[in-house]
């Protein structure tokens, strides 16, 4: 029997996690997919938002501020990277500059900090290749990229450390309650008990509702968004995140260089019925580049080394729907996390544990909790004398795998063996970059696939690529059966 | 009646025009031209290349090829013979993996070379 | 410790640099990444190597032991599994950062640099195909590797997107392991492919090609499950209503190779557009003193033989350059494609060099059965030669005698179709 179970391991559900490992309860996260962070926690902007564009009062406006405030203090307990390059919300004409004033008020009266308008001579000047037709610029210092992968791992195995129970390609089928306890069914047929659930499925929060709930209160309205990745070698043609002026639609079509170099273009914004849909169009594609060339026309589109999308969990609800089940007690639902998603999840976790649950529930604190989680110390993130110490205790780090972003085996070997294991190429990928520069693998992926073989004692015809059954190699040849 | 064919001896390709009566080629630019369309006519062969079990550290599967060109009809045959081969190190170039494959005079061989 | 000449890569262009850079009185290191010399070779199982340097057909194996059998009892130093991972030049010297297990990272240092690492294969991300990204695609050569050298098939039912060498030997070799392979796909009118190929690879097996066509759409969860195929008009557009879909549960790509250049995050030299590798003048030096590059590193080739007699070139030019204190000269004269050329290589010719002619290395963009090549300088033409069956597939070649050279204008080529 748990005090909670938490249904969903992206970056929402890891970090709410994390925060209620700070207690002494007993807590079990469930993850349909075969990995943390595989839906939209996996393809995003990977953006801290400053706070600037949500309504004021909302819980999306609070969030947001003070998510981006608390990765600050994140990024050395949890030790996640933070590009810290600020941003522009980019006006082209006098009806953008008038939006742009309004957004600016939006700002200051979110409580972004440090936000200020700049005219075009100062934005060209921070910013020279930004299209000259720029009029004037709305500064976001506070604005920073992250890398939401790395993110929701660090939540995820930080609270594993602190007595997190994880089941990884478990998909909820059932939900019932009896008098104070849920009984939660799963996929493998094991019947799971618990006090308090977490409803942090992202796309699939509605279906978890509708497994228990006669009537939900809100609906999820899956939104896609199409992106190019640009080569990390061609990065320095943009240095801020840049925003077009929002409309009704979203924050629009952005420019936004990444922790590792990459420079993300995108996302595009429509409706589909299908959560899963993860497809790439050539339309989608064309209104991405088309909108991106508005804000410069410098974008080395020959260096897309990458295309993905990213479904966007929004809802019926404009505002996020973070609130306790109306039907049944103790089911909190966390649901309709569009952007600001990642950058107010931090925050999302404490007001769910403090404001919704300490309402109701007295928790104990956990005095063993160790809030710090240190990542894998990249062999190339080292400096010359932490290489020759580490190489000493691992020769296996001159085994170079990845010739593109300089991953080496025992590297590839930690990923393997964390305490959320990476046991997919992707996972790798996710974990120490290997697969992720310009060959996108076309060199390393046979190294990786037989680590990873090695490593789980499989045959290598059942390493997998992302998802249960994404096996790359058939069979075995030559070999009589 | 004429028969137009490319020619697959070398890299070049030359277009060849082979009359199926009399045999008579043009187009080739070389006498292998000449001999390839005639063949192609009356008994299509190709060189077959495979690979084979090795033991190998470097690799887990070598190189073989037919010594020459065999009938176009047993291609498959051989690919399947191939498949209870195991070869051990060391392997050189010019191994004979399979003598007189089919009855054709044509030997499988090693192509490439393996000292562990 | 000091060598005067590291060659960065033991492939085909690799060890031909090495067999001609050689002398008794230089300290030269070759760095191999692989277990053992040969590069791409080694997978190419398939003949058709050395018709033009041997005079033999051999196989890819066979040419790559060849080559090593030319340089393996000089006295140089070989290492293997030892990845290059940055260069840095230092006043007049190169320091080049490696690694393997045996001594860790660690920088060796050098007078002269030959660049011979290869290419790498275009990926399905670089051409921006739409759909699904399921398990089950991947480049052409990642799946002949898998195949030929580790004896894995990466797929039951085949399509192949490009009819370039790697996708048609790959047609065949697929098939003849058992898989069903379903077509061949090429966005141009016309093959990319040697057209010995299209027979022995294709036809001999009634494997389908589909000229002016691509895919419009991937469909698969986990795995491929069916893929799409799409006419396109003169604009490479697809046209609606020429959809045929095909259930296949691999898609392997042969879509184009770049040169593996950008791995040297440290050193930056002039590269082009055009070839995605350095510019050179005739003795493959780059804009980087003691700095040379030939083979696939330097602009992607469709025959080893070429990589071998270009490689031999550069190598002996860094010789040249050691042993005689090469300088470095500023005045070139720049050669440049034009009319139909794609590229042409060298891009620079330095005259203050010695030399009665130059090779030229170039590829044509339209086909063209009868034409003629005409190189001109300035207005001035100064030679033609007459030009059979072309096609953009194969690299053409032609020797400009220095005599011909006038003036200090640039030189360019170009290629007048007459059929």
């Amino acid at each position: 029997m748990y005090d909670y179970i938490i249904i969903g391991a992206g970056v929402v559900g890891t970090a709410i996690a994390r925060e209620l490992m700070k207690y002494d309860v007993s807590a079990l996260m469930i993850e349909k997919e075969n990995d943390v962070c595989n839906h939209a926690s996996l393809a995003n902007s990977a953006i801290v938002h400053s706070g600037h564009d949500p309504k004021p009062g909302t819980l999306k406006a609070k969030l947001n501020v003070e998510g981006n405030r608390l990765y600050e203090e994140l990024e050395d307990t949890l030790d996640i990277p933070l590009l810290k390059n600020g941003a522009f919300v980019v006006a082209q004409s006098e009806a953008e500059e008038k939006r742009l004033k309004s957004l600016y008020e939006r700002a200051l009266e979110n409580g972004v900090k440090d936000c200020s308008i700049l005219d075009r001579e100062e934005a060209l000047k921070r910013e020279p290749n930004l299209n000259s037709k720029v009029t004037m610029v709305l500064d976001l210092p506070t604005t920073k990229v992250t890398y939401p992968w790395e993110v929701t791992l660090a939540n995820a195995e930080n609270a594993i450390e602190n007595g997190l129970e994880f089941k990884k390609s478990t998909e909820v089928t059932q939900i019932e309650k009896t008098d104070d306890v849920f009984t939660v069914t799963t996929s493998e047929g094991t019947h799971y008990k618990t006090r308090s659930i977490i409803n942090a499925a992202g796309a699939f929060t509605g279906v978890i509702a509708a497994m228990i709930e006669e009537h939900p209160k809100f609906e999820i309205t899956p939104r896609r968004g199409e992106y190019f990745v640009i080569d990390r070698h061609a990065k320095g043609f943009i240095n801020h995140t840049l925003y077009p002026v929002p409309s009704e639609k979203g924050k629009g079509i952005l420019i936004v260089p990444q922790v590792h170099g990459e420079t993300l273009i995108g996302p595009s914004s429509e409706f589909q019925d299908d959560p899963e849909n993860i497809d790439n169009t050539k339309d989608g594609l064309s209104k991405v580049r088309k909108g991106a060339t508005k804000l410069t026309d410098k974008i080395p589109f020959n260096k897309v080394i990458r295309t993905f999308t990213g479904v966007r969990a929004s809802s019926t609800h404009k505002d996020f729907f973070i609130q306790e089940s109306e039907e049944v007690k103790n089911l909190i639902h966390v649901a309709g996390i569009d952007s600001p998603g990642l950058s107010a999840a931090p925050a999302i976790a404490k007001y769910v544990v403090n404001t919704l649950i300490k309402a109701n529930t007295d928790l104990r604190d956990n005095p063993s909790f160790n809030p710090r989680r240190k990542g894998i110390k990249l062999f190339n993130q080292m400096t010359d004398e932490e290489k020759k110490e580490a190489f000493r205790y691992d020769p296996r780090h001159g085994n170079l795998i990845c010739k593109c972003e300089k991953v080496t085996e025992a590297d590839i070997v930690h990923a393997i063996n964390r305490n959320v294991p990476g046991d997919t190429v992707k996972g790798i990928k996710k974990r120490s970059r290997a697969g992720a520069g310009i060959c996108q693998g076309g060199y390393c992926e046979h190294n990786v696939i037989h680590l990873i073989a090695r490593e789980k004692n499989k045959p290598v015809t059942k390493v997998e690529y992302y998802d249960e059954g994404s096996y790359i190699l058939k069979s075995e040849t030559k070999v009589k059966q | 009646m004429k028969k137009e064919m490319i020619c697959i001896v070398c890299p070049v390709g030359c277009r060849l025009s082979i009359d199926t009566d009399t045999l008579e080629v043009t187009g080739n630019r070389c006498p292998r031209g000449d001999k390839y369309a005639k063949t192609e006519i009356t008994n299509p062969t190709r060189i077959v290349t495979s690979t084979v079990k090795v033991n190998s550290t470097l690799q887990r599967r070598v190189s073989v090829k037919t010594s020459d060109p065999i009938p176009k009809g047993k291609i498959f045959d051989l690919i399947d013979k191939l498949d209870s081969v195991d070869l051990k190190v060391p392997v050189n170039i010019g191994d004979v993996v399979i003598e007189n494959v089919f009855d054709t005079g044509v030997d499988v061989i090693v192509t490439m070379k393996l000292g562990e | 410790m000091n060598y005067d000449l590291i060659i960065i890569g033991g492939g085909a262009a690799g060890i031909a640099a090495l067999k001609n850079a050689y002398d008794p009185s230089l300290n030269i290191l070759l760095v191999e990444r692989e277990k053992s010399l040969g590069g791409i070779l080694k997978q190419c199982i398939h003949n058709g190597f050395g018709v033009h340097h041997y005079n033999e057909e051999l196989t890819g194996p066979e040419y790559a032991v060849r080559g090593i059998e030319s340089v393996e009892n000089l006295d140089v130093e070989i290492l293997t599994e030892t990845t290059v991972i940055d260069i840095e030049k230092k006043d007049s010297v190169f320091n080049i950062r490696m690694t393997n297990t045996h001594d860790g990272e660690h920088t060796r240092s050098s007078k002269s640099i030959i660049l011979s690492s290869g290419c790498y294969e275009r990926t399905r991300g670089a051409i921006q195909l739409p759909g699904d990204r399921p398990a089950g695609i991947m480049p052409a050569g990642s799946a002949q590797r898998y195949l030929n050298m580790e004896g894995y098939l990466v797929g039951k039912k085949v399509f192949i997107l490009g009819s370039g060498d790697i996708g048609l030997i790959m047609a065949r070799r697929m098939k003849l392991e058992g898989t069903d392979v379903l077509g061949v796909a090429e966005i141009m009118p016309y093959s990319n492919g040697l057209t010995r190929n299209i027979v022995q690879c294709l036809h001999d097996f009634d494997i389908p090609l589909y000229l002016s066509h691509t895919i419009s759409d991937i469909r698969g969860k986990s795995r491929l499950e069916g893929i799409t195929l799409s006419e396109v008009d003169e604009e490479f557009n697809t046209i609606e209503g020429t959809e045929k879909d095909f259930d296949v549960d691999t898609l392997l790509l042969s879509v184009g190779l770049i040169p593996d250049i950008n791995m040297f995050e440290s050193l930056s030299f002039e590269t082009s557009k055009k070839t995605n590798g350095a510019v050179v003048d005739q003795t493959y030096q780059t804009s980087v003193e003691g700095l040379f590059a030939c083979g696939n590193a330097l602009h992607v080739h469709d025959l080893a033989d070429f990589v071998t007699e270009e490689s031999e070139k550069a190598g002996k030019a860094a010789k040249t350059f050691l042993m005689e204190n090469g300088q470095k000269n500023t005045s070139f004269i720049d050669l440049e494609a034009s009319n139909n050329i794609g590229y042409v290589l060298p891009q620079k010719l330095d005259m203050d060099q010695p030399f009665d002619s130059v090779e030229l290395s170039f590829r044509v963009t339209t086909k063209g059965d009868k034409g003629v090549f005409v190189i001109h300088q300035g207005d001035q033409e100064i030679m033609s030669k007459k030009a059979r069956f072309v096609v953009p597939a194969e690299m053409e070649k032609i020797t400009l005698k220095r005599e011909l050279i006038d003036t200090t204008e640039p030189i360019s080529i170009r290629f007048e179709v007459t059929k």
